[in-house]
């Protein structure tokens, strides 16, 4: 263990170094606070300060405070010599950042055996360190796996998508997608797992790879031997299937809302289905009015055997389709009132002049601003999509 | 804990008593729940939501995993909604899954 020795008595010091080394520690030596900050910042390895409380320039509980305000990326157990038996100076010592404390005149076997504990604590925590440090970078190659699963930007087939993401904390349990689906349909949906974290989030990631049309056949399209050879499955089977595909189990509730819709890129003509989710929002163009899309719906795999809703609605060319989830209603301000989907619809109401670019930062910039922060209690997620024929 | 019950004319009757019911105690209502079904001596539950004005996935989910655990046997009611929790039921649809009556009595006298 890399030790340093503050003390501003020669004799003692030495001392001090001798029988350390002879323990087998490698010995630092200052003669004061200042010193010895400077060793410790050119000597990042010391992990434990012996100081003198009382020395010139800087003493020992000075020096204390100093280490604790540092930039010292690791912790550094500070013992406390002292002549100050009274338990005033102990008790003000541990709370000015002191871990131990060690009488004059020393006593070697006892500083072997406080030595001892403090390399204990030391080991302890490196380990822990070591832990959340693999768990974080754990974390963050799932994050980044998961950023990886989200759709780019896109125009396809007259319907432009665009969307915003903000997971909460590293990792949430919100998804969302689009694709073609044939020459003239399209199929896009927002979804959102229950809970957050790598549960939510593993959760989310296979529900992206359930939900994707791979040209064989899949949970979104029906494949034949004869022609038409496919047909694509209407939004209310897509969700009974997925309801009967992951029913969620009592001891873990892993369950999630989802808007599903397919649009019909030629003519305009959305069905929507939605299993326990916010009412998408339809941005009518021509008379620039938001509307809900409203249909009830169990959430998937709360309980098996439900069935869900069609609701069908015609765009006129311009209308706009805002998906989202609850992350963005829920967004608590400073005082505990919620964003809000009166809040949501006005805002969304003032937008038909804007681009989908230009929505998008207008809804992130409304709830950061209510929010008053960067950090969300729960994923922030939306998917707007234009009808331009 | 937050969570009280009490026996009343063959109910237990299950009372919240936070105003919030979300991720920071559903898991504890959730297993409040489990050990009333496994030590319980009436599976006839009434849970009175007066309380809560806020419920979000995680509470929606400790009710669920609950009628999911009862398996059909015996009955799981819930009462005195405030109407933020309305919304998220109506939401969600739980009105196919519960039985939810405005006060605990009219639960109870429900049949």
């Amino acid at each position: 263990m890399d030790i340093l020795i503050v003390e501003d008595a020669r004799d003692q010091r030495m001392m001090l170094a001798v029988v350390l080394k002879k323990q087998g520690h490698r010995v630092f030596e200052a003669s004061d606070g200042y010193e010895a900050l400077n060793i410790l910042e050119s000597h990042p390895n010391i992990r434990i300060v012996i100081s003198d409380w009382m020395m010139p320039n800087m003493d020992g509980i000075a020096l204390c405070e100093a280490i604790r305000k540092s930039h010292i990326g690791c912790y550094v157990y500070f013992m406390l010599l002292t002549g100050k038996s009274d338990r005033q100076a102990v008790v003000e010592g541990i709370n000015r950042g002191a871990d131990d404390f060690i009488n004059k005149p020393i006593d070697f076997d006892e500083l072997s055996a406080r030595l001892n504990a403090g390399i204990r604590i030391i080991e302890l925590k490196a380990a822990l360190e070591n832990k959340i440090d693999t768990i974080e970078k754990d974390l963050a190659s799932a994050a980044e796996t998961q950023s990886r699963l989200l759709s780019e930007p896109a125009k396809i087939q007259h319907v432009d998508f665009n969307w915003y993401f903000k997971p909460s904390r590293f990792l949430g349990g919100d998804m969302f997608g689009y694709q073609a689906l044939d020459g003239e349909t399209l199929s896009f949906y927002q979804l959102d797992v229950a809970g957050h974290g790598i549960p939510s989030a593993l959760f989310s990631f296979s529900l992206n790879n359930i939900l994707r049309e791979n040209g064989s056949g899949s949970l979104v399209k029906e494949s034949f031997n004869d022609p038409p050879f496919y047909r694509v499955k209407s939004p209310d089977e897509v969700l009974v299937s997925l309801n009967e595909q992951f029913q969620a189990k009592p001891e873990a509730m892993l369950y999630f809302t989802i808007a599903y819709g397919v649009i019909n890129s030629r003519t305009g003509s959305v069905t929507i289905s939605q299993a326990g989710h916010p009412s998408p929002l339809w941005l009518k163009s021509h008379s620039k009015t938001v509307e809900k899309i409203s249909s009830g719906g169990v959430p998937i795999g709360m309980m098996p055997g439900m069935t869900y809703e069609n609701v069908t609605i015609q765009l006129q060319p311009g209308d706009r389709l805002f998906l989202y989830s609850d992350g963005v209603t829920e967004c608590e301000n400073s005082t505990g009132d919620m964003f809000g989907e009166e809040r949501l619809e006005s805002l969304l109401g003032n937008t038909f002049d804007n681009s989908i670019e230009a929505i998008i930062s207008r809804v992130d910039q409304s709830i950061h601003s209510w929010k008053g922060a960067d950090v969300f209690e729960d994923d922030v997620n939306f998917l707007v999509l234009e009808w331009q024929p | 804990m937050p969570f009280e019950s009490k026996s009343e004319a063959g109910y237990t009757i299950i009372s919240i008593d936070e105003t919030r019911l979300d991720a920071s105690i559903s898991e504890s209502f959730r297993v409040y729940l489990f050990d009333q079904i496994e030590n319980g001596s009436s599976n006839m539950m009434v849970i009175d939501l007066s309380l809560v004005r806020f419920m979000d996935s995680s509470g929606l989910g400790a009710l669920v995993a609950t009628l999911k655990k009862m398996g059909g046997e015996g009955s799981l009611k819930l009462a005195a909604a405030q109407p933020a929790v309305l919304d998220l039921f109506n939401l969600t649809s739980m009105d196919k899954l519960f039985t939810i009556l405005p006060t605990v009595t009219e639960a109870i006298e429900e049949k």
